[in-house]
């Protein structure tokens, strides 16, 4: 029984850590025409117990896009400088959707793998209520 | 021999440490523990979901582990009832 419910313990990490990297793809969206904002970025990282990898897995720290803002000209802009000039988003809106489709489908697999091993449990059972 | 109630309830009385639960506690009661443990962890979970402690994901997975140790329960329960109703049946 055990193997079942670390298995949909492991599946329910996984649509965790997607459903944290949507957030974060969904600030960056929100963010997209901010001054001087830079995207945030997630690492996955394996789910520790007692020093020993459990098999599931979690959302790293938070970091940021280091890359060059873009200079964006418009004079009448509350933040430009003597040039007509301020800083933009590192934002790609391209990037970000296809990023969120991504952690979409990753959560699809999670979803499927969590049905299987309820459908795999409750035939297992089947067998006995014959 | 006379048969009365008081007589029917005094040989139950003597046959009553035959089916006292064991308090050393063999497989079954074990398992029925940990039955109960699965439970609680499930309602608890259900109760922190509903005042946002905790998100959607552990509380599905929760419920389903509830759901699974339920489906175990049932099935063995099922399973001895219908041994003791064969056991029943038998022809002396």
């Amino acid at each position: 029984m055990t193997e079942f419910s670390d298995a949909l313990k492991t599946a329910a990490s996984g649509m965790q850590a997607q459903a944290m990297r949507l957030r974060y793809t969904s600030e960056n969206i929100s963010n997209a025409d901010t001054p001087g904002y830079r995207r945030k970025l997630m690492s996955f990282e394996a789910e520790m117990n007692r020093g020993q990898a459990s098999g599931g897995v979690v959302a790293g720290a938070m970091k940021l896009d280091h890359s060059t803002l873009p200079r964006i000209h418009d004079p009448s802009h509350p933040m430009a400088d003597e040039a007509g000039y301020f800083d933009g988003s590192n934002v790609d809106l391209v990037m970000e959707i296809a990023d969120a489709r991504e952690a979409q489908r990753s959560y699809e697999a999670n979803l499927k793998m969590f049905d299987q091993v309820r459908k795999m449990s409750s035939s297992l059972m089947d067998l006995l209520k014959k | 021999m006379e048969l009365t109630s008081s007589l029917a309830a005094k040989a139950y009385q003597s046959t009553r440490h035959a089916t006292a639960p064991d308090p050393a506690g063999g497989a079954a009661s074990r398992l029925a523990a940990d039955f109960a443990a699965t439970l609680q962890g499930g309602e608890a979970a259900a109760t922190k979901a509903m005042t946002g402690q905790m998100d959607p994901h552990s509380l599905v997975q929760a419920l389903a582990q509830t759901e699974l140790a339920i489906e175990t329960t049932v099935t063995i329960r099922d399973k001895v009832v219908e041994a003791y109703q064969e056991i029943l049946r038998m022809p002396v």
